[in-house]
């Protein structure tokens, strides 16, 4: 049957919609600058979201975990042999999108026969050469995008675009702190999903007490790559402390 | 999973570790190749100094002075070589890609074990050009175990076997010149080399190179005239530190030079 053109063009649109349908209530992960360089933040039921790639790359994403490992195993691989067969200069985060991830999933997506990765992921790199974006999202399908400064990757449009949104409006009031950065993210990642309920422009104290709720049954899972680290990596998973000083203010400080 | 494998990832990749030498190839038909060396660790108080000079010799000439023979592989291992310098920061390379890589995609750092051999692996592969006298290499391995609270080091033959070394090791070119007076100095001098102090085992590792560099024209010295001074690193509970050549400097002047 998928010989016939019009066939396969059926079969991709019903994939396109099977994995919306399935990202459709996937918690958000946000990216964006702060003093000492680039934050990402999500929240999550358990499994990791955010992870090393290289020194100065970190991987993000949302769908099924399976299909994150499968991307991010292959971005490790990949970043790998070409800092062993180069050095880890030519290791950049356009070229692994553009000629390692990008088509891994587009070749997935188009095999109408097995399965694509059910995944939106997002790729942060810290000091790239010359003014390269500071991150890329790639879609499901492999289709891939520069984000300058604030990039989100979640499920429902209307959702996305409210965190990008809240993020852009507040970022333009110059740089903020870490401490400052993790808790515009947080609210960003309130106004999503109160959009994604349909709540448009919700003022903060709603957003403050969607976050309370949110996070009795979610943790926050945050990653900076910080330029001001003396180790080569420049990435470091934030721990505990760091986020309750943060969170303390929506959990009432039980947490 | 041998997807977990940096080494089977980049043989899958076509980037084979090492290209074999064509059938006959022997030492004899090459031209010399820069190997002469000295090269030590010794465990004292808080944990492992290891040390090497700094030339690079082609048989009766040196080439540079300024060799790094001593390589900081990750946060908790220094290797240091003696043998073929291309082989060995070949290898040097591939052990620091393999252990991050392994971090990276496994989401936990390797063991020390585990470290231990994949250094094994990579001695044992380059055996046949080894054998034909291409690219050997004897590497000596310091760490520092976090579990036991101990330096650690190891060293290994031309087959990859590895053996730890309790108190001190050296290799090279100069080391059968200074393996008499380790033995010595650990038995019968004034305190067993394991005690000393993180001053008394730079002063020994300084001297221990001077003595080699003495018999051994592969092996430099102190050279304070040209600025050139051996590579010295410390491990213990707070990581690796490479010691800064002022402090080797002060420590030729007022202990090597005049004690």
């Amino acid at each position: 049957m998928l010989a016939e053109p019009h066939r396969w063009v059926e079969a991709i649109r019903q994939r396109r919609a099977y994995i919306e349908d399935q990202l459709k209530d996937v918690s958000p992960v946000i990216g964006l600058p702060y003093t000492d360089g680039l934050l990402l933040v999500t929240t999550t039921p358990g499994p990791r979201k955010i992870f090393e790639v290289y020194d100065q790359l970190a991987l993000a994403g949302v769908g099924h975990p399976a299909d994150m490992e499968k991307v991010r195993r292959a971005a490790i691989d990949i970043a790998h042999v070409e800092a062993y067969n180069l050095s880890s200069a030519d290791v950049t985060a356009y070229r692994l999108v553009a000629s390692g991830i990008g088509p891994l999933m587009k070749t997935a997506f188009d095999e109408v026969v097995r399965s694509p990765f059910i995944a939106r992921l997002m790729v942060a790199e810290l000091g790239g050469v010359d003014d390269a974006p500071a991150f890329y999202t790639v879609e499901a399908d492999g289709s891939f995008a520069p984000a300058e400064r604030v990039a989100v990757v979640g499920g429902e449009a209307a959702a996305v675009n409210a965190c990008r949104e809240y993020v852009e409006r507040r970022a333009a009031s110059g740089s903020w702190s870490l401490d400052e950065a993790i808790q515009a993210a947080l609210h960003a990642w309130g106004c999503g999903w109160l959009a994604a309920q349909g709540e448009i422009d919700p003022g903060e104290q709603r957003i403050i007490s969607c976050l309370g709720r949110s996070l009795e049954t979610a943790r926050v899972e945050a990653v900076v790559l910080d330029r001001t680290l003396a180790t080569t990596t420049k990435f470091r998973l934030l721990g505990g402390d760091e986020l309750d000083r943060v969170t303390r203010r929506y959990t009432g400080g039980e947490r | 999973m041998d997807d977990a494998d940096f080494l089977n990832l980049i043989k899958r990749h076509g980037h084979g570790t090492w290209s074999q030498p064509a059938a006959g190839a022997a030492a004899e038909h090459l031209p010399a190749q820069a190997e002469g060396t000295t090269i030590l660790a010794v465990r004292y108080q808080s944990g492992v100094m290891v040390a090497g000079d700094r030339r690079a010799t082609t048989g009766n000439v040196v080439v540079h002075d300024r060799a790094d023979k001593v390589l900081c592989i990750d946060d908790a291992v220094v290797m240091a070589l003696s043998g073929s310098p291309a082989m060995a920061v070949e290898i040097g390379r591939l052990l620091e890609m393999t252990f991050q890589h392994y971090r990276r995609s496994q989401l936990q750092p390797l063991s020390l074990d585990g470290k231990l051999r994949v250094l094994s692996r990579l001695i044992r592969e380059n055996l046949t050009m080894a054998m034909q006298g291409i690219g050997a290499v004897v590497p000596i391995l310091a760490a520092y175990d976090d579990a036991a609270d101990a330096g650690r080091i190891y060293f290994y033959d031309l087959l990859g076997a590895q053996f730890e070394s309790v108190d001190f090791c050296t290799t090279g070119s100069g080391a059968h010149i200074i393996r008499g007076a380790l033995y010595y100095l650990d038995r019968w001098g004034p305190v067993p080399l394991a005690s000393m102090d993180e001053v008394a085992a730079l002063e020994l590792v300084g001297r221990m190179l001077e003595t080699a560099a003495r018999y051994d024209t592969a092996t430099g010295g102190f050279l304070p005239a040209a600025g050139v001074y051996p590579q010295v690193m410390r491990l213990d509970a707070g990581g690796i530190t490479r010691i800064s050549e002022d402090r080797l400097e002060r420590i030729y002047r007022t202990r090597l030079q005049q004690a």
